[in-house]
């Protein structure tokens, strides 16, 4: 510092700044690289049980179970990667040589070591092959981890548990689904697919007509995901009660059964541009002959996306082929109805190439 | 009166010192609020724990590529648009009347026959010439149009696209085939999202095949490199920072999704700026404010697009003046948002800390080293302070980088070799002797030629391509280009 005697204060101030910062960057460039070599190290252990364990589960997913080798402590984790892996694609859990070579391997207990540690990515981990293994008494295990704060977390556990044992999860988990709006919509609508439709319908149903307008919207979509003949009862009250816009915005979109068809003509003219639109959609799918001059008539709304709409739908109508739509096109005197016409035929043509 | 200069010149000083001391300490808590951040999203992203998402719950998005005369990239471009991992899309390219053969090589390409669209015009544009669309590429549709400028041509294709929510993507980028399901993830997530942005990468020493990023590699050349770097600061921790204050002042035009509704409520983009990016995003924060509607403008950090930048100084030089006069052009004309009591974080911290620091920074920096090299050269400083302020700026420029190259590390590492970590530490370093001083000045020029040149037009402002990162051959995704099912969603 000697070089520095009877400098400026500021001067001083500065070199020690700057002899601070360099020290940081050091240290920071150091980290970096130990990081650097420390998850290279980890990524060689993982991928050395992958390469061991990927070919044997495999095999093992497909019926045929060979001589295992011991798991070792330093592959667990890599392991329980593999096993999650391989069993994403079966849908309905483990098979008899799966389950075999988790005994041998001791993966319950490996699992339950990882639920207990502060590690995310190992918990989380553990959650999803503990549903993969369905063995009913790790639902205990489990079930604290739906009210974790973490969403990805939480969700998890939710799936995890319908594997495990549903008849038990559906009640803990469908006033969760109609609390948690935070839960992706995406997710639960997946998880709710992907169990069994017997158990989770009249929980739902249940829940969705107990439910309030801001939340009955999501519990419609997901009911008519799971079972549309449940749901149809339901839209068809909601769309005769409620004025609520979004409520039947989403019935509209939900709706399979032509009987109801009834609620929906009277849409076709709602003050609001976006119930039109849907309500011509829903006719689309499910009209009948006759529906085709209440289409027409929307081809010359003030809306774009209703006049859209109303031409795709006309085009979808079961019973209107090539000939009638380009009868119904030549026929229009309105240059707006025309126009929407010629699009959304030019748009056909492209999507179903002859 | 040089003793009156030379006095003032030494208070300057202070000045200087103090301003220092505030830029690094606000871009030091940045790169904090940054690591946690990324800690947090490294924890849930780290792999793909939920169950895949019903194709039903995602919603479907139009893909905005604007091109003038991009005959060079554009097809790579759009074969790797069309690959992209989602349920349901489209693309839209507007050909903002290109003088080369940009149309031509798009029409041929893609077997394009012309489409009669039903045109809407809810927001005022050039003369649009025709549509084209393609049987084989049913997602594909073309619009030509007459010259006028980037934000016309997203302008004209706002007006054609069909879906809800759009990602705007600049025709020189090439995607990830999963960007699109990672940059939704935000609107999925939290319905109150009006906008999200992407980390933008740099193409440069990559190899590209089929429209696909095939290797990633550090670019070879310095000037890629060094702007790598750059790169890495500005994503990692300039966005990642202000994200989880909903403060993001930019989202790159290289890269964002944007729901419609709300563009065309402000206007749609701008037409008299070169920084429409950025300008519009200033604009929705300032109306959502004053609406006081709950909104969230979200970055996404996954690597997703990458782009060729400047290897020539020409170009980077037309680059960093067209990008400072755009941050001079979207700031000022949205000045009520500094300090506006309903801006919140936005009108309060990151509106002044853009002014303060990025748009009149460049002044500041050149002003600090004219006087401390005045002074020492009229012998009022020794050389010894000379020196030791040189050693705290550029030792603070060297940080700034490795917080960077840091938080990199912390996420998706896309250059994990030793090796090319110890090249961007050498690029951090060597970036700070003649580099950040060479893009002060340009970014003068730009102020310069914003405050004397009154109002501008969005252009294009095009780079000289090297385009060694394309590897063509015959494109494969023809089969794969399956149409949308049938109906849109609104």
């Amino acid at each position: 510092m000697g070089f520095l005697a009877g400098a400026a204060p500021v001067v001083v101030i500065a070199f020690l700044l700057g002899l601070a910062v360099s020290v940081l960057t050091l240290l920071m460039m150091l980290t970096t690289m130990v990081m650097r070599m420390n998850s290279l190290r980890m990524e060689r252990i993982d991928a050395d049980a992958r390469a061991l364990w990927h070919p044997l589960l495999s095999h093992a997913a497909a019926g045929h179970l060979g001589t295992l080798p011991t798991l070792q402590a330093r592959h667990v984790r890599g392991f329980i990667e593999v096993w999650n892996e391989v069993h994403e694609p079966l849908r309905g859990g483990t098979t008899d040589a799966l389950a075999e070579l988790a005994r041998a391997g001791d993966l319950p207990r490996h699992l339950y070591r990882f639920l207990g540690q502060t590690t995310f990515h190992h918990r989380v981990m553990a959650i999803i092959a503990l549903g993969h293994l369905k063995r009913g008494e790790s639902f205990d295990r489990v079930l604290p981890f739906l009210n974790d704060k973490s969403p990805i977390l939480s969700l998890c556990a939710a799936r995890s548990l319908m594997q495990l044992d549903p008849e038990r999860a559906v009640p803990k988990l469908v006033p969760l689904i109609v609390e948690r709006t935070y839960w992706s919509q995406g997710v639960v609508a997946s998880i709710l697919t992907e169990s069994e439709q017997a158990i989770v319908t009249e929980p739902m149903a249940d829940a969705t007509l107990h439910a309030t307008s801001d939340v009955a919207p999501r519990l419609i979509r997901f009911l008519a995901g799971v079972s549309p003949e449940s749901a149809a009862p339901i839209i068809r009250e909601a769309l005769r009660t409620s004025s609520d816009e979004r409520i039947i915005s989403t019935c509209l979109q939900s709706m399979t059964d032509p009987a109801d068809l009834d609620c929906v003509r009277p849409l076709l003219s709602h003050p609001l541009w976006y119930i039109r639109m849907q309500a011509a959609s829903t006719l689309g799918a499910l009209g009948v002959p006759g529906d085709e001059h209440r289409l027409v008539v929307m081809l010359r709304d003030t809306q774009w996306w209703v006049r859209y709409r109303a031409a795709q739908a006309l085009l979808r109508l079961k019973f209107i082929g090539a000939d009638d739509a380009r009868r119904i096109h030549d026929s229009q005197t309105d240059a707006f109805a025309r126009d929407i016409l010629s699009h959304v035929l030019a748009e056909r043509s492209i999507e179903a190439p002859t | 009166m040089t003793e009156l200069m030379a006095t003032w010149l030494l208070d300057l000083q202070w000045v200087f010192f103090a301003y220092f001391i505030l830029i690094s300490a606000g871009y030091l808590t940045l790169h904090y609020i940054a690591v946690i951040s990324t800690i947090r999203y490294m924890r849930d992203n780290r792999a793909e724990y939920l169950p895949r998402i019903l194709p039903s719950y995602q919603p479907p998005i139009s893909i905005l590529i604007p091109a003038y005369n991009e005959e060079q990239s554009i097809i790579s471009s759009i074969h790797s648009v069309l690959r992209l991992e989602y349920p349901e899309f489209e693309v839209v390219v507007v050909n903002d009347g290109s003088s080369d053969g940009t149309l031509a090589r798009l029409i041929a390409e893609f077997s394009m026959h012309e489409f009669p669209e039903a045109y809407r015009q809810r927001l005022a544009t050039q003369r649009i010439r025709g549509v084209w669309a393609s049987p084989l590429y049913p997602r594909l549709r073309v619009v030509d149009k007459e010259n006028g400028g980037k934000s016309d041509a997203l302008n004209a294709g706002i007006n054609c696209i069909r879906y809800p929510l759009f990602c705007a993507i600049d025709a020189d980028c090439i995607l990830n085939p999963g960007s699109l399901a990672r940059v939704v993830r935000p609107f999925l997530d939290d319905s109150t999202t009006v906008a999200s942005g992407g980390v933008v990468r740099v193409l440069n020493g990559c190899t590209v095949k089929n429209g696909f990023l095939e290797k990633v590699e550090l670019p070879r050349r310095l000037l890629p490199l060094i702007q790598s770097v750059e790169y890495l600061r500005a994503f990692r921790f300039g966005r990642m920072g202000w994200s989880p204050l909903n403060a993001l002042l930019v989202i790159s035009g290289a890269f964002g999704v944007f729901y419609k509704e709300h563009v065309v409520a402000v206007g749609g983009y701008r037409t008299d700026t070169v920084g429409e990016d950025m300008e519009l995003v200033v604009r929705l924060h300032r109306k959502l404010r004053r609406e006081r509607r709950p909104y969230r403008i979200t970055f996404v950090p996954d690597p997703i697009c990458w782009t060729e930048v400047p290897s020539d100084l020409k170009s980077l030089k037309a680059q960093r003046i067209r990008w400072q006069q755009g941050l001079a052009e979207s700031i000022i004309p949205n000045l009520r948002l500094l300090f506006s009591r309903r801006a919140g974080l936005v009108g309060l911290v990151a509106f002044p800390f853009m002014i303060l620091f990025e748009l009149l920074g460049p002044i500041v920096e050149l002003l600090g080293y004219v006087a401390m090299i005045t002074l020492w050269l009229l012998h009022l400083i020794p050389l010894q302070s000379f020196l030791v302020f040189l050693f705290l700026a550029v030792g603070m420029g060297i940080m700034q980088s490795t917080n960077a190259i840091f938080l990199e590390r912390l996420s998706f590492q896309m250059y994990p070799r030793i090796g090319q970590q110890l090249i961007l530490f050498a690029a951090a370093i060597v970036e700070n002797f003649g580099y950040r001083q060479m893009t002060a000045v340009f970014r003068l020029i730009g102020l310069g030629r914003w405050f004397f040149s009154g109002k501008a037009r969005s252009d294009w402002g095009q780079i000289t391509r090297d385009g060694s990162w394309q590897s063509e051959e015959a494109p494969a995704e023809v089969v794969s280009a399956v149409a949308p099912r049938s109906g849109f969603r609104q």
